[in-house]
């Protein structure tokens, strides 16, 4: 009882997974939560690095295709 | 306005400010969406100057402060990349009377992809922030447009989600955004010259909701519309195409709530090689827009602004190539 306590008052990671023995219900829906958080951050890392890159060669590829030095001259 | 989301005013100013009807027999409304990027309307505009249908932008062009170069390289006819600089003090919200100004200077990198499906529209600043639009025809009539603007500060990231359905003579839209923001709205036109809508939206982390009406009537010369929101905004404004050249433009907005009126007159000459937009306002504050077509593909650009209650006067120019 005090080993389940200690570990549900120390860190979220640390109570998805030890935390299931007592409420299940409760642990399911902090790992949902959970999920759900860590996936929307790593879709925010993603698109705020590559979505000009995607595009570009979205761009790259349609017709009439252009060359890749037009990308970086000036002209 | 301040303290009301912004999404009530967005969605039913888009609904509202938006709406064309082709031609008399046949009932057909089109959505026009306000805050669209400017290359992309630049071409409309130009190459279109037939309804007035532009109305809001003759009282809102985009007015700066400072100096603003932009150059657009196309690639392709779907494809270009878009570099920008700017340098000039930018305004900081301030609590009190005073306006506190900050210079800064920064660079703008952009791509566009137009093509008549698909539209995706990236720019990052020199700080790391990005602002996409992405603005997809998934099939004829539903289409689906996203808008982010991500940073690299934590908890400084918005998004927002729109799902666009046109039917024959109505159109609706859901608005989804984060920070659990629900917006729905709903155009119908019901003459060929009237049409009215409604809207409803709920910020979940403000915990406001409300629920809003629009009408707008118009024909070749004038578009009228009107807006009520129950978060206090009465809106209504009148743009009269007087010539070919000349538009004339009224605006009057009071908040029932916190007893907010601004009224506001403006004109836009739109000239062979000029475009002047100018707008004078009930809180004491001036402002003039002009671009002027120097060359093929090179705009000069000047814009003043002055608040004469806050003593505020700002000024600014800039060239566009390309």
């Amino acid at each position: 009882m005090a080993s389940r306590v200690a570990l549900k008052v120390g860190g979220k990671g640390k109570n998805s997974g030890k935390g299931g023995r007592g409420g299940e219900g409760k642990s399911r829906t902090e790992c949902l939560k959970e999920w759900t958080d860590w996936s929307l951050h790593k879709a925010k890392v993603i698109a705020h690095y590559g979505f000009i890159p995607l595009i570009i060669v979205i761009g790259m590829n349609s017709d009439p295709k252009p060359q890749l030095y037009q990308l970086l001259s000036p002209v | 306005m301040a303290g009301f989301p912004p999404p009530g005013a967005t969605i039913l100013g888009d609904a509202a400010a938006g709406k064309k009807i082709d031609e008399v027999g046949k009932k057909k409304v089109d959505y026009f969406n306000l805050p669209c990027p400017i290359p992309f309307e630049e071409l409309q505009r130009e190459a279109i100057s037939i309804v007035p249908n532009l109305h809001m932008l003759s009282l809102k062009p985009e007015l700066f402060e400072g100096m603003r170069f932009d150059f657009t390289k196309g690639l392709n006819p779907k494809f270009s990349l878009s570099h920008s600089v700017f340098m000039g003090p930018m305004e900081l919200p301030s609590q009190g009377a005073e306006t506190l100004k900050i210079p800064t200077a920064h660079y703008e990198f952009g791509a566009n992809f137009i093509d008549p499906k698909l539209m995706l529209i990236g720019r990052v600043l020199t700080d790391g922030r990005l602002t996409a639009r992405v603005k997809c025809d998934l099939t004829d009539d539903l289409s689906l447009k996203a808008n982010a603007q991500l940073s690299n500060e934590p908890n400084m990231s918005h998004g927002m989600v729109n799902f666009d359905y046109k039917g024959k003579d109505y159109r609706t839209q859901l608005q989804l955004g984060d920070g659990s923001l629900f917006g729905a709205s709903y155009i119908q036109s019901i003459t060929p010259h009237l049409s009215m809508g409604g809207e409803v939206f709920w910020a979940g982390q403000h915990l406001k909701s409300g629920v809003g009406y629009a009408a707008r009537y118009e024909n070749d010369k004038m578009v009228a519309t009107g807006q009520v929101a129950s978060t206090g905004m009465v809106a209504m404004s009148y743009v009269q195409k007087v010539s070919e050249k000349v538009s004339l433009a009224t605006d009057f907005m009071y908040n029932y709530l916190s007893r907010d009126v601004t009224a506001s007159v403006g004109y836009d000459y739109i000239l062979r090689q000029a475009r002047l937009r100018g707008k004078l306002d009930s809180n004491g504050c001036a402002s003039a827009f002009l671009e002027e077509r120097l060359n093929m593909g090179l705009n000069f650009v000047l814009s003043a602004e002055i608040d004469h209650k806050k003593s505020d006067y700002k000024f600014g120019f800039g060239l566009t190539v390309g």
